[in-house]
């Protein structure tokens, strides 16, 4: 049973550790017929392109994917697994040429883009989907199909209905956009409102937790030990204890004193911890590496 | 001969004579003062003591190129303080804290949880000072941090928000962790009165094994679901306390509260020393933030205090009452702030011993500050 749920557990682990990688990739933008101003390819030709972008925060090896036009035929165009290049950093894109022969090198594929046909990505399985995107029947020359993430977490990418101007190797979207801090020193000039909510946040987290602990713990605590008869110590009244300190608090005058005594009080009254006789409270000594005779002793040489 | 005094001269271009600058010799000088501080004085030693030598480490001149500075790519003190750089110190230290802590004081008194709220104003008060000041929103923000009085957390959110300033609020902060006794006391009196210097508080209750093993647990889940942004310190501070109370793991709580924690102190507090390069150190930025970090710490002095005096307003039990003079530990600084209380305590009444109590807000601060720096991050890195 041991065996089999760890089984299980590795097998899960797996599979997230795989989730965290080649899924992450999306197709982001496709353009099948390019104008006079479009990017060359390698060989100095224009044709069209496929942009791939990892939308995760940890960087994504896509060696031994495919990337195809046709649903029936996922295997269609290998991407190389020899190619060390083929490692996407976290956020970036990398662009695939659709030269029709991926002979042509690492970043070309087997088929040739036009309009109406839809690129898929298919995991190195050579089954599973990762992504697709078609490109619009109606799309004009020299644009491009693009998909963007309006959502903060940018994870959910969506195909935009108007053709976009293309940008390929290039992120989508707003690429100069304000960073977190300068929209807030647009929106908050004087920091009132992060303050404000912040320090709401703060106390809201510590006030459940404050909730939580006193109604789970504290009260039940305190109602049981209203209801329950204190603890009376037998041979050991607590004016005998109380006496006991005040003498040696009046003979000592060292806090290591007034520490050890009220260490071995508070153990004895609230933990029993304590040897046989009634009345007498020990303090055992307890040897450590520190002072112990027999570690620090040296050996003689014979 | 000519070719030794030329090597002879070339050689002095190497030393330390011939680079120096006067910036070199002040840092060195405060340098000194640390270590002076920490073994005179016995103010926080443990990170005095490294910084104090990383300070004279880092700023003992130098011929540019050597590939020997703290800033050069590649070299000793450039590796070592990538732990610093890329906040991979402040999360381990977190896991030593954890292992270290007994939350008991914490979880017999949950009231006592809000205080550690209240003092985290400090960071707050700090960051719109900060913004008055001219400071961007994420520089501001780490700024503000030093409020928590956790050297650790102001390492690793000012390595994430303003990696530029993190030398000066590093040292900021851990200069007054170890000047808590002569900053919050003066502001303790101040605002207390002897009535209420004078209030004995119950005696905690005892803690069971149970609810020290389940406070780790949903005091995590509870605190990364609202903050997730904190994770790495969250995250570590519960894991070490729940290796610490499971009682099934001694050996791994002993080595994070032990070994662990001690390398990654020695290591932070040199290479964090060392990062205060005169060149890079003395600024006007530098000065601004040392105060602006002195006022964090009197602004959550103040808030931690003042709030467990309205806490009483509303308790009508006067057995029940808090001392105000626990209300400093609020702010973090473990376990210096509560034995402030302590201190204060017993010098208006000898036998009124505050420790136990204090030690609540102060892990309650720990954790506070871990939050807000989690708050901070989101909004603003």
């Amino acid at each position: 049973m041991r065996k089999f749920l760890l089984t299980v557990l590795t097998a899960l682990s797996a599979l997230a550790l795989h989730a965290q990688n080649v899924s992450d990739l999306i197709i982001s933008e496709a353009l099948a017929q390019p104008d006079s101003t479009g990017i060359l390819d390698g060989y100095g030709r224009r044709g069209g392109w496929v942009e791939l972008y990892n939308k995760s925060t940890g960087t994504v090896n896509y060696a031994g994917c495919f990337l195809t036009d046709d649903r029936t035929q996922l295997r269609k165009s290998i991407i190389p697994k020899s190619d060390n290049r083929t490692k996407l950093g976290p956020r970036q894109v990398v662009l695939f040429y659709c030269s029709g022969n991926r002979h042509d090198g690492t970043f070309y594929t087997d088929f040739t883009l036009a309009p109406g046909k839809t690129v898929y990505l298919v995991s190195n399985d050579g089954r599973t989907i990762i992504d697709s995107l078609q490109i619009p029947a109606n799309l004009p020359v020299g644009k491009s199909v693009a998909k963007l993430a309006p959502d903060i977490r940018q994870q959910e990418f969506a195909a935009q209905d108007q053709p976009a101007i293309p940008s390929p190797a290039i992120l989508n979207g707003d690429r100069n956009a304000a960073s977190r801090g300068e929209l807030m020193k647009e929106r908050d000039p004087h920091g009132w409102i992060l303050s404000v909510t912040s320090v709401s946040v703060v106390f809201s987290a510590l006030a459940i937790l404050w909730f939580l602990f006193w109604f789970l713990f504290d009260r039940r605590a305190k109602k049981k030990a209203e209801h329950k008869p204190a603890k009376v110590v037998k041979g050991t009244p607590d004016a005998e204890i109380a006496a006991a300190i005040a003498v040696a608090l009046d003979m000592e005058d060292s806090g290591d004193v007034y520490a050890a005594i009220a260490t071995a009080v508070h153990l004895y009254l609230t933990e029993c911890v304590h040897d046989a006789e009634p009345g007498i409270v020990t303090i055992t000594r307890k040897e450590s590496a520190w002072n112990n005779k027999a570690l620090t002793f040296r050996k003689l040489p014979r | 001969m000519e070719h030794i005094f030329e090597s002879l001269a070339q050689f002095w271009e190497y030393t330390g004579f011939a680079n120096c600058s006067w910036q070199n010799l002040v840092m060195i000088g405060i340098g000194l003062i640390f270590i002076t501080l920490a073994i005179v004085k016995e103010w926080e030693p443990m990170l005095l003591v490294p910084i104090g030598f990383g300070m004279i480490v880092g700023n003992i001149p130098m011929f540019p190129g050597l590939n020997i500075g703290v800033y050069e790519d590649g070299s000793v003190l450039n590796i070592l303080y990538q732990g610093v750089k890329q906040g991979w110190y402040p999360p381990l230290i977190f896991l030593g804290i954890g292992a270290m802590t007994d939350f008991s004081a914490l979880i017999s008194q949950p009231r006592l949880i809000l205080i550690g709220a209240a003092a985290q104003m400090g960071i707050f008060g700090a960051y719109l000072l900060a913004l008055a000041f001219g400071f961007a929103p994420n520089e501001a923000g780490a700024i503000g941090i030093i409020g928590g009085a956790d050297g650790p957390t102001a390492i690793f959110l000012s390595s994430k928000l303003a990696p530029d300033l993190m030398g000066a609020i590093a040292v900021s902060a851990y200069s007054y962790m170890a000047l808590v006794p002569v900053i919050q006391k003066p502001i303790m009196l101040l605002l207390t009165n002897k009535k209420e210097r004078l209030i004995r508080m119950p005696a905690p209750r005892v803690v069971s094994k149970q609810e020290k093993i389940i406070f780790p647990i949903v005091g995590f889940l509870i605190t990364a679901f609202i903050v997730p942004s904190g994770l790495p310190l969250l995250g570590m501070l519960f894991f070490g306390n729940l290796l610490k109370e499971s009682g099934v793991t001694k050996r791994l709580a002993n080595t994070a509260s032990g070994p662990l924690i001690d390398v990654v102190t020695t290591l932070i507090g040199l290479t964090v020393g060392a990062s205060t390069q005169a060149d890079k150190f003395i600024t006007l930025k530098s000065l601004l933030i040392f105060g602006l970090g002195l006022l964090s710490f009197v602004i959550a002095t103040t808030c931690g205090v003042l709030f467990v005096k309205l806490m009483n307003v509303f308790i009508k039990n006067p057995a029940k009452k808090i001392n105000p003079l626990i209300g400093n530990a609020g702010v973090s600084a473990v376990p210096d702030s509560a034995r402030v209380s302590e201190t204060v305590g017993r010098e208006i009444d000898p036998s009124n011993h505050l420790l136990m109590h204090a030690m609540g807000p102060n892990v309650a601060g720990v954790i506070g500050s871990a939050v807000a720096a989690g708050i901070l991050l989101s909004f603003l890195g």
